[in-house]
This record gives C-alpha cells, sequence and structure tokens, in this order.
C-alpha cells in the first residue's frame, strides 16, 4: 500500500470517528462503546500502517513529530482545561472571587453554556486538536528542512 | 554545526538518494543536514562518518568552537 493511500484512509477513520462521537447521543452509544470504538480505530490505523510500503521514517520525522505533538498538547491542554473549568464555575457559579461581590443567580441550567453545549465545545475543541497538530506538522517540516529545495 | 557531506558525497561520487539509502534514512533527511536545516543525531553522525571512512570531525565541524577559535 502506497502511504499517500494510507494517509486518505486515517483521514476517513477521523472524520468518522468525530461523526460517530458527535452523533453519539442521537445512536444512544453507551460511553464504553464509544471508547472501545476509538481503541479499534487506533488499532486499525496501526494495522493498516504496517502494510505501507513506502512509509520510512528515520530520526528527523520522530523529531518533527515530536515537536509537532509536543506544542499541540501544551496550546490544547491549556486551551481545553481553561474552557473546562471556567464552564464548570459558569454553571455553579462559584466560588465568588473576590469575595464580597455579590454571586449571580443561584446554581442551575445556564443558558449560555448548557452541560450539553460544553460537551459539544470540548469536541469541538478535540477536532481543533487534529488540525492543530497537522499545522504544527507542516510548520516544524518546513523548520526541518521539508521544504527545501533539490539540487540534485 | 557546519558539515561537508556533500564535498564528501562528490569525492565518493554519490547522490544524495544513494547514501540516504546507504546510511537508512530518507533523501529529504540528508538534504536538511546539508542544507544545515537540521542537526543529525551523534548515531547519524557516526553512521555518515564510518561510511566515508573518515573520523566524524572531518565532515561535522561545530560552529560556537570556531567562534571561540577566532575570538582568541
Amino acid at each position: 500500500m502506497k502511504k499517500n493511500i494510507f494517509y486518505i484512509i486515517v483521514g476517513c477513520i477521523a472524520i468518522a470517528l468525530v461523526a460517530l462521537f458527535w452523533y453519539s447521543d442521537l445512536l444512544m452509544m453507551p460511553p464504553f462503546m464509544i471508547a472501545v470504538t476509538f481503541v479499534v480505530a487506533v488499532l486499525a490505523i496501526y494495522l493498516i500502517r504496517r502494510k505501507v510500503i513506502d512509509l520510512k521514517e528515520d530520526e528527523r520525522d520522530v523529531k518533527i513529530t515530536e515537536q509537532a505533538v509536543l506544542r499541540t498538547m501544551q496550546v490544547f491542554w491549556v486551551v481545553f482545561f481553561a474552557f473546562s473549568i471556567g464552564a464548570v464555575m459558569h454553571l455553579l457559579r462559584s466560588p465568588s472571587f473576590p469575595p464580597g461581590i455579590p454571586m449571580g443567580p443561584p446554581p442551575g441550567p445556564s443558558e449560555l453554556l448548557s452541560p450539553r453545549m460544553i460537551g459539544f465545545v470540548q469536541l469541538g475543541l478535540l477536532c481543533l486538536m487534529i488540525f492543530l497538530y497537522v499545522g504544527f506538522r507542516i510548520y516544524y517540516a518546513g523548520i526541518y528542512g521539508d521544504w527545501e529545495t533539490d539540487e540534485e | 554545526m557546519r558539515n561537508k557531506i556533500k564535498v564528501f558525497r562528490a569525492m565518493h561520487d554519490l547522490t544524495q538518494d544513494n547514501l540516504a539509502q546507504v546510511i537508512g534514512v530518507n533523501r529529504q533527511t540528508i538534504l536538511a543536514i546539508e542544507k544545515g536545516k537540521y542537526v543529525p543525531s551523534l548515531d547519524l553522525a557516526f553512521r555518515i562518518a564510518r561510511h566515508f571512512g573518515v573520523p566524524i570531525e572531518e565532515i561535522f565541524t561545530y560552529e560556537a568552537e570556531e567562534k571561540t577559535q577566532d575570538i582568541q
């Protein structure tokens, strides 16, 4: 199998996973099934990757991947946790800081950020992580000379 | 880090692709090293030097060392 076909298959699996996550509540899928689907998808990618004949990874590729993953995780975790913690604080309306400032309405369903909407935004952030990774990978590939012109 | 891989390749009449195959890396990696975009690991540097049959310092030169010598 050629590596371009492998990349297309990986893209299709990623889109299928995102769609499955997105519609998981409509399909009434239990969380356990979603986790199993994710693991199966990762296993499938791993097995398909072994069939690729022209995908040779050397230390420079590993370095590019390492840097891209590191930066992606740094950005992703900050954004993800900032949003998640902020959303929980918004839902619970507590604690009030600084003390003395009147707290908002009592805890209850929020109009702006419902638990369902928080889940969707988190899912969106997860999807964005894929694009962030691709962006960082392209950036570091450029830094480590992937786009250098050939003189031969 | 400077290197003379291009010179040694020319001396041994090797293309980037030939050298990459012998060393076990992608041709783009050899190109990136030659252009100074990527600094190889010690392992890879030794493999390249060993392939050309010369000490590693004949192919790779540490720039900071040269600057220090210039100052002295």
